[in-house]
């Protein structure tokens, strides 16, 4: 219960589109193509990862434990299949961080236990591929360790830190009946 | 100051006053899940869970890929039958009762006051009928199925007045297009969206629930209509006529109020490959079109059918241009054959499907090859949504779509009808 990292520190993947700015509005057939929605074994699903952004298609064999994503506003708009968020944590991915979420894609993050942060406004003037961060989940501070840059996100509510804590909904839910 | 729809429910579920950003738990009155259920019932057996706490509250429509197009999608609906039987899920709706988010209100789950999630997106179509109604994914509906509870976050409101009436040819899709346009994929994230105003009052209930489904495409939480006379005669024509309906006060405070006047507005199109790369049709039009979608949970209803019917009437759907029908349920379908509308739309060359999802999430039924254009009455264009990447989709009313199949290119509806 407690073995869970409030900081987080990682390499970057800043999610850019052509013209090298965040991508806005990455949606879920892109993040997950629906070509592959009958798969229900997570393990199975981070090779699809990013499967069908253009630029992205090669992200799963890029991506390391450990990793952690920048992308910008709106990440996860449209369906509600959490694959597209089981893909990341299939890869190891430790962190997602977005500009804003898509508010079913939020819920499935915080709800099965995969970190993610809020940081309004986050461009790709802010952070780079390759760069390191530090993120504090209880306080939403990023530090990007090579530029000595600081970005505020959104602090964590209660019950996504109980949540994250006790390993996924689920859990914390047994958890609140003992 | 008094509260918006949203602040009234949360209060009312909690037992306390509730405002904007804090943290409830809640029961819902029923969860929703269509074909995902195979995976939700392997979530919920990994979390350790044996029993459904109140099996009675699930509701289980299948309705993605029905009948099944292989082996992987067949084995699936079986685990769901076994899943049904095992944990005596006593509302279930097999391969062709119809699309859950028509089903639902048919059956007589949505109504006004209830809280319905599903996992799905456009659960928010509940809405129309003065439900809470929003989507949410795996895990949450398998920690629903096991506990009877989750916490839910109660948004912020956002009311929408609609004023004028529409054009002939112009209507609730090519309206929620034209919002979507105005607002963006973001514009009303994690929003209740209130769609008010002497535009709705006039609006039938099929209407509503097309503004309602689409709320999701801006990011809402969810979408609302508030209970009206035509909503009262819907849901006494479904036996559905006891509730307790929950209205936003009068003095309610928004963090914002939109206006939008129907008056003047042409029929619209969402390009590819975003719903809110709107544009009116005169844009795209003579646009080639090798696909015509229509139906689905968006606008598979019979005013959808009828309208459609009307253009379809007498006239030959373009040689080269596939015409494909969804009706959004098994009644609907039956209404249709009554009604004359399949006849129409038949006779033109159209091809009736059974109740379904069909292509419009790439399973199957009509899905595009690389290089093909489709126009859809659905929900989504996403790159890669009905299948391939290389395919683009555009999204329009019935009349819209009609008047395409009819000359194989994007069409303006109006000198149709």
């Amino acid at each position: 219960m407690t073995g869970k990292p409030i900081i987080i520190e990682g390499n970057v993947w800043a999610i850019t589109d052509a013209d090298g700015n965040l991508y806005d509005s990455v949606d879920t057939d892109q993040i997950y193509h629906n070509q592959w929605l009958a798969v229900t074994d997570v393990a199975e699903m981070g090779k699809y990862a990013f499967g069908n952004l253009p630029g992205w298609e090669d992200f799963p064999s890029k991506a390391a434990p450990g990793d952690v994503i920048v992308t910008g506003a709106n990440f996860g708009a449209g369906s509600s299949r959490q694959h597209a968020v089981d893909c990341f944590q299939a890869l190891g991915i430790r962190l997602i961080i977005a500009a804003s979420f898509g508010a079913i894609y939020r819920r499935n993050a915080i709800n099965s236990g995969m970190p993610i942060l809020t940081v309004l406004g986050v461009s790709a003037g802010d952070v780079a591929t390759g760069e390191n961060i530090k993120a504090n989940l209880e306080t939403g501070v990023v530090e990007n360790l090579a530029r000595g840059l600081t970005l505020t996100g959104e602090p964590w509510s209660d019950v996504q830190m109980d949540i994250y804590r006790a390993g996924d909904l689920f859990l914390y839910g047994r958890r609140g009946l003992q | 100051m008094g509260k918006p729809f949203a602040e009234k429910i949360f209060s009312a579920r909690a037992g306390r006053d509730v405002v904007p950003g804090e943290i409830i738990t809640v029961e819902p009155d029923y969860v929703l899940s269509h074909d995902n259920t195979a995976a939700i019932a392997a979530t919920f057996a990994k979390m350790g869970a044996e029993k459904v706490l109140h099996p009675e509250r699930l509701v289980i429509v299948l309705d993605h890929c029905v009948p099944a197009a292989d082996a992987k999608h067949a084995e699936n609906h079986k685990k769901i039958r076994e899943f049904v039987a095992e944990q005596g899920v006593e509302h279930f709706y097999d391969v062709g009762r119809g699309i859950c988010h028509q089903v639902l209100p048919e059956e007589g789950f949505a109504r006004p006051g209830r809280l319905i999630l599903g996992s799905d997106s456009h659960t928010t179509t509940y809405g129309a009928l003065g439900a809470f109604s929003a989507g949410i994914g795996r895990s949450e509906a398998a920690a629903i199925w096991a506990t009877g509870e989750i916490w839910l976050m109660c948004p912020e409101s956002v009311r929408m007045n609609m004023t004028g009436e529409f054009a002939r040819g112009v209507g609730p899709k090519d309206l929620i297009l034209s919002i979507i346009g105005d607002v963006g994929a973001d514009g009303m994230l994690y929003k209740s969206v209130e769609f008010a105003g002497e535009t709705m009052e006039v609006m039938s209930v099929a209407g509503h629930m097309v503004l309602a489904n689409m709320s999701v495409e801006m990011g809402a939480k969810n979408g609302y209509v508030a209970p009206n006379d035509k909503t009262a005669e819907w849901l006494a024509s479904r036996e559905s006529a006891e509730y307790e309906a929950v209205y936003p006060d009068a003095d309610a405070s928004y963090e914002s109020e939109l206006e939008y006047d129907v008056t003047d507005l042409p029929p619209m199109v969402a390009k590819p490959h975003t719903v809110d790369n709107v544009a009116p049709v005169e844009e795209v039009v003579g646009t080639a079109v090798d696909q015509v979608v229509l139906g689905t949970c968006t606008n598979g209803r019979e005013d959808d059918l009828e309208e459609a019917a009307r253009i379809l009437e007498d006239r030959t759907v373009a040689s080269g241009c596939r015409l494909l029908v969804f009706p959004a349920s098994r009644e609907i379908w039956r209404e249709a054959m009554k009604s004359g509308a399949f006849e129409a739309i038949e006779g033109a060359g159209g091809i009736i499907m059974n109740a379904g999802c069909g292509p419009c999430l790439g399973a199957h039924e009509g899905v595009l090859a690389p290089g093909e254009v489709c126009l859809s009455t659905a929900n989504r264009n996403f790159k890669g949504r009905m299948g391939t990447p290389e395919a683009e989709i555009y999204l329009a009313s019935p009349a819209t779509a009609a008047a395409t199949a009819v000359e194989g290119r994007i069409a303006d509806p109006r000198g149709y009808l």
